[in-house]
């Protein structure tokens, strides 16, 4: 099937395509530049395209947490972790020499997520438009019925922050 | 917005490709904040399947599933970064590199 | 009334002489001016004595009652179908009736005077507190025992009676003796408890099965099943399994009870204390086998064969003991054949349908036998040997022992009108009485009468060599004495027992606890006749003893009599032990071989040839072991690859193939 030059492309499809386009690039982008804090801009990129394809998928409040949690609060984070493990922030990563299982697997792995991609993509008969969603039905079905999972997160929530103070105290050798 | 079978193919595949591309630097990547990068793509191209398939699911309760498991898993992916960047702390005063390579303790 | 109201707090008497377990057991090391403990137990033993003497007065004053009290240990439901629509229960109580109020007699009785003797006559020895709570707890569980209400608690006492008398052979644990014998002891006896247990299984299953009896085993396997306690239930069930379930408990009783061919261990188990040879290994715990075939054959009925079965070993063992102690130069081996051989006589009473007669048989031998070796306790105690033919003359120097053991010889010889010879008297003429019905008693009838002889000669041959003649074979030993008032005490209790507890059944009230015995004594011309020959016969005995043995003389068969060559035989004990060692040395040891090839080389073999592989595999998969974490990650996400290639080709693939969708 061609994948330009369809009449029935519409304008969402355009932008779905383009903001697709932009994720992949930045998300390849951000693993192969060898500058950390490039990185971090690039991954930072990513997210916010990200974010942006959330909205397009009628999905505004998912939109709006992507934003906040990970291009705001990981980002930052990630070059926190960046500062006080360097001297000199902008410094060269050293030339990653590639290990042969690790390609082998990378090289396996992308043969077969292409393969389950044109299998699933396949599948057809699902509704031709997204289905929009008030934020409130959300809010019921979270703080209802998966309160619980809600609850179970935020228990993992405390006991990460336990163990991350566990982990970065003083005195640990 | 209209989306054919076409467009659903090309949604899964750029799901897909971005878990091949973050599997790929999960596997390649020595450094360990590159790691926790790739990581993040990979958690995301879940995420954005969790999104797509909500969009398009067949009823609103199971949409609902789907932003809600989005939500969980957005959760838990900013904790791994917490805790892997306190393990980057700890790593670095200990080896004073991040180099996961490095990191050989596990050995037999 | 007091007396027979008594009988619902019968199950004190064991609680007693636990709590006397527990306080010898744990204090006993600590009060040491109260020999260890020693004196706690006597107390209590006491206490228990005088509260079985006034349970079995109450039975007295009421004939054929019976006070069955008891609670449910575990029930299980039944679901209206397979063997047992309606569930059934086992029960855990007491059951006070005529027999047990009897046994209640002889085992307080009895413990209690050994447990006063023991204080002097154990006072050297190490271990006083360990003696005394053993003591204890056999008591306590005889007394469970023989007030157990159903069968599955009798074999529960049953098991830590034998376990007691394992301890107390054992005593002296340090000798190899002493302990080889309490391990003879266990193992033979655990023969004997296996068959009972399958005895218990068999009867359990035919009543369980035989839907007019089957309330006897939906109720836990009571005794009691009817208004009168007395009779048998063997109606409605297999008549097969019945006689299989009789030959079981024959099996069992032949255990405790040392009949043949499970004799082996009692003469043995004559390496524990003198005291524990007389209260366990004399009066009560063998008896303990002719109790249960009593209630037995009271409560569940014995089949003609199980019965001819019961006569047959009872009789032979009878006579077969009586011939081992005829030769043996040990004082207490001697009475140890004598416990046999009165066992069987008790065990053909019972096996011929005369329960009581058998059950009046213990109770008169549980006293004279109990003195005997207590007399024999105070002989080793005072000349520090076992061996007869380094005895002698003790007469001048011990005449209390003399006195006692005297009188307990003349009972168990029967001669009236000691207690021995009116039951032993009353198992002859009531045998006698059946031999027109049953012609094939007869062999049996005849050891029963030649054991008489024998029993009187063996037992005055032993009281010659011991106390007769002028001083001892043996100049080394030591000059004899009576004991102190502690161990004469018991004696002469005893002595007075031996001497009168045969014609207690010819008191009214005591007579309740032996129904149809003793009241009213009738006597024909044919028993009189048995008796003059039984009476006869015996002093036969003492006479051939008296010739051979009396005053000082010892009896030496000349070298080339032909009759050396049975000495032998009897001296090994007719070789059966030797047949025993000689299988366990064969057979199971070379099973035992066998069974240690297999496990060295084929299953070892297996095992390290397995260790072996996975040595080598561990050698060859450790390098995948680099400690780099992106290698692992490179497994994981290898790992992924073959599940979706699994999931998404093979699987539909295979589907196809199959004809799936």
């Amino acid at each position: 099937m061609p994948l330009l030059g369809d009449s029935q492309v519409s304008l969402a499809d355009w932008a779905f395509l383009a903001l697709g386009a932009v994720a992949v690039v930045t998300a390849a982008a951000s693993l192969l530049v060898r500058e950390l804090v490039h990185t971090i801009l690039w991954i930072a990129t990513f997210f916010v395209a990200l974010a942006a394809l959330y909205f397009l998928l009628e999905a505004p409040f998912l939109g709006v947490l992507q934003l906040g949690v990970y291009a705001g609060a990981v980002t930052i984070l990630l070059l926190f972790g960046v500062m006080v493990t360097r001297k000199r922030i902008f410094s060269r990563e050293a030339a990653t020499g590639l290990r042969p299982a690790p390609i082998a697997a990378a090289g396996l792995a992308a043969v077969v997520v292409g393969a389950v991609a044109v299998e699933v993509g396949g599948v057809a008969g699902l509704p031709s438009s997204p289905q929009p969603y008030e934020t409130t039905s959300l809010s019921a079905a979270l703080f209802g019925t998966y309160g619980p999972w809600l609850w179970l997160l935020g228990l993992v929530m405390m006991a990460a922050l336990a163990g991350a103070i566990y982990l970065v105290r003083e005195g640990r050798e | 917005m209209t989306l054919d079978p076409f467009t659903t193919a090309g949604l899964v595949g750029l799901s897909g490709a971005l878990l091949g591309i973050g599997l790929f630097g999960i596997v390649t990547r020595r450094n360990f904040i590159l790691l926790l990068v790739a990581i993040e793509i990979a958690i995301n191209a879940a995420v954005l399947n969790f999104v797509y398939f909500a969009a398009f699911a067949s009823n609103p309760s199971s949409g609902l599933n789907g932003q809600s498991a989005a939500i969980v898993v957005i959760g838990l992916a900013a904790t791994e970064i917490a805790v892997g960047l306190a393990i980057v702390l700890a790593l670095n005063r200990i080896r004073g590199s991040i180099n996961v390579t490095e990191a050989t303790a596990l050995k037999l | 009334m007091f007396l027979q109201d008594l009988a619902s707090w019968a199950f004190l008497v064991p609680l007693l002489m636990v709590l006397s377990f527990v306080l010898v057991g744990f204090l006993g090391p600590y009060l040491k001016n109260w020999r260890e403990g020693g004196w706690i137990a006597v107390v209590i033993s006491g206490i228990a004595m005088v509260l079985g003497l006034l349970i079995a007065a109450g039975e007295m004053l009421s004939p054929g009652r019976y006070t069955d009290l008891h609670t449910t240990w575990i029930s299980v439901p039944g679901n209206g179908t397979g063997v047992f629509p309606n569930g059934f229960s086992l029960v855990m109580g007491t059951l006070v009736d005529p027999i047990s109020a009897l046994m209640l007699i002889v085992v307080n009785v009895v413990g209690f005077l050994v447990l006063l003797y023991s204080i002097e006559y154990m006072q050297h020895d190490r271990g006083l507190s360990r003696y005394f709570a053993e003591l204890s707890l056999f008591l306590a569980a005889m007394n469970g025992l023989i007030l157990a209400d159903n069968l599955l608690e009798f074999f529960l006492f049953w098991e830590l009676v034998g376990v007691c008398s394992y301890f107390l052979i054992g005593f002296y644990y340090e000798k190899p003796a002493a302990a080889s014998a309490a391990k003879e002891a266990f193992l033979v006896t655990r023969v004997g408890d296996v068959l009972f247990l399958l005895g218990i299984f068999v009867y359990f299953g035919a009543y369980a099965t035989a839907g007019a009896a089957g309330g006897w085993a939906a109720n836990g396997f009571l005794f009691v099943h009817g208004t009168n306690p007395y009779i048998p239930i063997g109606t409605g069930a297999n008549p097969t399994l019945l006689t299989i379930g009789g030959l079981l408990i024959l099996g069992g009783a032949a255990g405790k009870s040392a009949q043949f061919p499970l004799h082996v261990w009692l003469p043995d188990a004559m390496e524990g204390p003198t005291t524990v040879s007389a209260l366990i290994h004399a009066a009560t715990m063998v008896a303990a086998g002719v109790y249960l075939l009593a209630v037995a054959s009271l409560f569940l009925g014995f089949t003609a064969a199980d019965q001819f079965a019961i006569v047959a070993v009872g009789g032979f063992t009878t006579l077969f003991a009586a011939t081992m102690a005829v030769v043996n130069p040990d004082i207490k081996r001697v009475i140890a054949y004598s416990t046999i051989s009165q066992l069987g006589y008790m065990v053909l009473a019972v096996g011929a349908g005369f329960t009581m007669v058998g059950l009046y048989h213990l109770f008169t031998h549980a006293f004279f036998k109990a003195l005997l070796f207590l007399a024999a306790g105070a002989v080793i105690h005072a000349v520090g040997t076992q061996n007869l033919f380094k005895m002698g003359g003790l007469r001048k120097v011990m005449p209390v022992t003399w006195l006692a053991f005297f009188v307990g010889a003349l009972s168990l010889s029967g001669i009236p009108p000691f207690a021995g010879f009116w039951s032993k008297d009353d198992i002859l003429s009531s045998l006698y009485g059946t031999l027109g019905a049953h012609p094939d008693y007869w062999p049996f009838f005849l050891m029963a009468v030649a054991t008489v002889f024998l029993t009187a000669y063996y037992i005055f041959r032993a009281f010659f060599l011991a106390f007769g003649g002028d001083h001892p074979r043996d100049d080394s030993l030591p000059h004899g004495h009576d004991p102190s008032w502690i161990m004469k005490g018991p004696l002469m209790v005893l002595s007075g027992l031996a001497i009168f507890a045969g014609v207690f059944v010819f008191i009214p009230g005591f007579s309740n606890l032996l129904p149809g015995i003793g009241v009213p004594p009738t006597y024909t011309v044919t028993d009189i006749l048995l008796s003059a020959m039984s009476v006869g016969l015996a002093g036969l005995g003492i006479g051939t003893a008296y010739v051979l043995w009396g005053n000082g003389r010892v009896f030496t068969l000349p070298d080339d009599s032909p009759l050396q060559s049975i000495r032998t035989v009897l001296l090994r004990r007719y070789y059966i032990k030797d047949a025993y060692d000689a299988f366990g040395q064969r057979v199971i040891y070379g099973i035992a071989r066998i069974a240690d090839f297999t496990d060295r080389f084929v299953i070892d073999g297996a095992i390290h040839g397995a260790e072996r592989s996975f040595a080598g595999l561990n050698r060859r998969m450790r390098g995948i072991q680099s400690g780099v974490v992106l290698d692992y990650t490179a497994y994981v996400v290898a790992g992924l690859v073959v599940v979706l290639v699994v999931l998404l080709v093979i699987a539909p693939w295979l589907l196809s193939m199959w004809g799936g969708t």
